[in-house]
């Protein structure tokens, strides 16, 4: 299991490349969204915003009404952050659940593969 | 490891624990911003299910029975409709996500198979695309009177809209959606009502569908009738979206019922008031349409054509591109197909299917074939709703603790019922067109079967291999717990 600190660290280095990608800019513009993440295993809840083609800092616990909500374990988490899992490998399988539309999975899901294409994730 | 440590870390917004809610871990949209309604999730699977193509099979079909009892086959295609339905909706249950289909069938049988299946079964939007691009094309040339040739430009013009639209990122949106199903239902209810009470004749065989015909015709209406419905389960893909859960087996059930009544209806009246010619020609619903209501109804008919395939287009669309999307990133399929578009769109899947969509429009309305894509997409959809039992009963056994939201009474004796059933009606469908004895629906399922079998026994090894490959040579950038010093990325 992940713990808080990791999963922030690792979040904290996907939203840095993730702010410094103009493709990946582009791709969110006008793409305002509330993400909630809740792990499985620790029951942790994270909560982070998509605003103004921005991802904003991770906030401890889920704050506001969410437009998608992601569920998987810390572990997951923590690897998908850091660009070494395939959030849709773990999705097609199960053990990563999405609730919110197709439209919006998408731009995470691009968002998780775009941040990490110049060394593949 | 499960500290929960307080205070914040790297890239957290401070102090904001206290304004969280608690955690829960939520599913089915209960809070989500934009959930889906049970309405839109009725108007979605009966869209789905309503396409052009519908007017064509619902014509098609009255050269298996005495014509005015049209409605008995339908309905009885709507009791198997109702079985496929439990089936869909215990496996949905089971697995609320738009991967359902890989997951429940993954875990019911060998990959290879399910992947095969998969592939195969997606033959049938290409074709739904396909038919409904000629279908809108054909009645718009002959709406506007114009020679057979420009229903060509029409098909171009259709599917390059849509695939402009998609890469573009447009959505149609729930509202519109919404409207626009129920006014195709709406529409083609009245028009059908008209037809037949200002045909001021009275049914002649209501009750009798083997007047002039036999068994065998009646079970082949009845697996053309099972086409009526088919689709209407392709809404399951939405169950992350939708406020409830059990919005999504209610709306497909309410869904039924719907179809069941238009097709019904509309087939009964184009038995009642068309004449042979008119039945199998390229546009009956126009016949219909003017028998209702003169030329006026002609063109209340093209238009209610050319709004089915906003729905088809819509959900044909974005159902297919991001399957294989969703398939190509799980690695399943070459990576090249999940290559986005600055709008987050994969485009290489949209263009595929528009492309491939337009070959075959083409050569529908080269060769006027159009009844073979009914009977493929009638053989497809039954094949799959024999897939969809065997994974009911398969995992009743495999999993028989799993939590199941909707658990199909009697599943066990009603799976192996459905199997048989609709395999046989599979069967019966791939081999007959137009009353006739073609085993060309066959053959195109079958080279469609065996390109998935080669491509899943040869060819996705080596996608699989080449994956492999790259991640060994790619550096874990996540840091090793073991090794001293704050985090950093290791890269």
């Amino acid at each position: 299991m992940a713990t808080r600190e990791e999963i922030a660290g690792a979040y904290a280095e996907w939203r840095q490349r993730s702010n410094a990608n103009a493709r990946l800019k582009k791709m969110v513009r006008g793409w305002d969204r509330v993400i909630h993440f809740a792990t499985t295993d620790t029951t942790d809840a994270f909560t982070v915003e998509v605003v103004g083609q921005e991802l904003s800092e991770l906030t401890f616990g889920h704050v506001g009404t969410p437009d998608v909500i992601v569920t998987g374990s810390s572990e997951d988490f923590c690897d998908m952050f850091w660009g070494d899992l395939n959030p849709s490998e773990k999705y097609m399988s199960g053990e990563i659940i999405l609730a919110g539309s197709q439209h919006d999975v998408m731009r995470i899901d691009a968002i998780s593969m775009v941040a990490f294409l110049d060394q593949g994730a | 490891m499960s500290a929960r440590a307080s205070g914040p870390a790297h890239g957290v917004a401070p102090g904001t624990d206290s304004t969280a809610t608690p955690v829960g871990l939520t599913h089915g949209g209960e809070s989500l911003r934009r959930a889906l309604g049970l309405r839109t999730v009725v108007s979605t699977s009966t869209g789905l299910a309503f396409a052009a193509l519908e007017y064509l099979a619902a014509a098609g079909l009255v050269a298996y029975v005495a014509g005015d009892s049209a409605w008995i086959p339908i309905g009885v295609a709507g009791l198997l409709a109702l079985l496929a339905w439990g089936f869909f909706g215990e496996l949905n249950g089971m697995f609320p996500t738009a991967a359902a289909i890989r997951l429940y069938m993954k875990r019911s049988m060998d990959d290879r198979a399910a992947l095969t299946i998969t592939f195969t079964y997606m033959t049938t939007i290409v074709l739904v695309i396909a038919a409904d691009a000629f279908i809108v094309g054909t009645a718009l040339t002959h709406a506007f009177g114009e020679p057979r040739w420009v229903a060509a430009i029409w098909i171009v013009g259709l599917l390059g809209v849509a695939v402009f639209s998609n890469l573009r990122g447009v959505r149609v949106a729930g509202g519109v959606q919404d409207v626009a199903t129920y006014i195709v239902l709406g529409a083609t209810l009245v028009v059908g009502v008209l037809a037949l009470t200002r045909s001021h004749h009275a049914l002649r065989f209501p009750l009798n569908p083997l007047q002039g015909h036999s068994a065998g015709d009646l079970i082949e209406a009845v697996a053309l009738g099972v086409f009526l419905y088919s689709a209407f389960e392709w809404v399951t893909t939405s169950a992350e979206e939708v406020r409830r859960p059990q919005h999504i087996h209610r709306g497909m059930l309410i869904s039924v019922g719907l179809l069941f009544i238009v097709c019904s209806l509309v087939t009964v009246a184009m038995s009642h008031v068309l004449t042979h010619h008119q039945l199998i020609s390229a546009y009956p619903q126009l016949d219909l349409g003017r028998a209702a209501l003169g030329q006026a109804g002609l063109w209340v008919m093209a238009a209610v054509t050319a709004v089915t395939a906003l729905n088809t287009f819509n959900g044909g669309f974005i159902t297919a591109s991001r399957f294989v999307y969703g398939t190509a990133r799980e690695g399943s399929l070459p990576p090249q197909l999940a290559l986005l578009n600055d709008r987050a769109v994969p485009w290489v899947p949209v263009v595929g299917l528009g492309g491939l969509s337009l070959v075959v429009a083409l050569v529908v309305a080269v060769t006027g074939s159009w009844q073979v894509l009914v009977a493929v997409g009638a053989a497809l959809e039954a094949m799959i709703y024999a897939v969809a039992a065997m994974c009911t009963l398969r995992l009743r056994a495999r999993a028989p603790d799993q939590h199941r939201p909707f658990r199909l009474r009697g599943a066990r004796a009603l799976a192996v019922l459905g199997l048989v059933v609709f395999s046989a009606l599979a069967l019966v469908a791939s081999v007959s067109v137009n009353n006739k004895l073609n085993p060309v629906p066959l053959v195109i399922i079958v080279c469609a079967g065996s390109l998935s079998a080669f491509y899943v026994l040869r060819i996705l090894p080596k996608v699989r291999a080449a994956e492999e490959a790259r991640r060994a040579t790619t550096t874990r950038r996540r840091p090793d717990r073991t090794a001293p010093g704050p985090s950093a990325p290791t890269v």
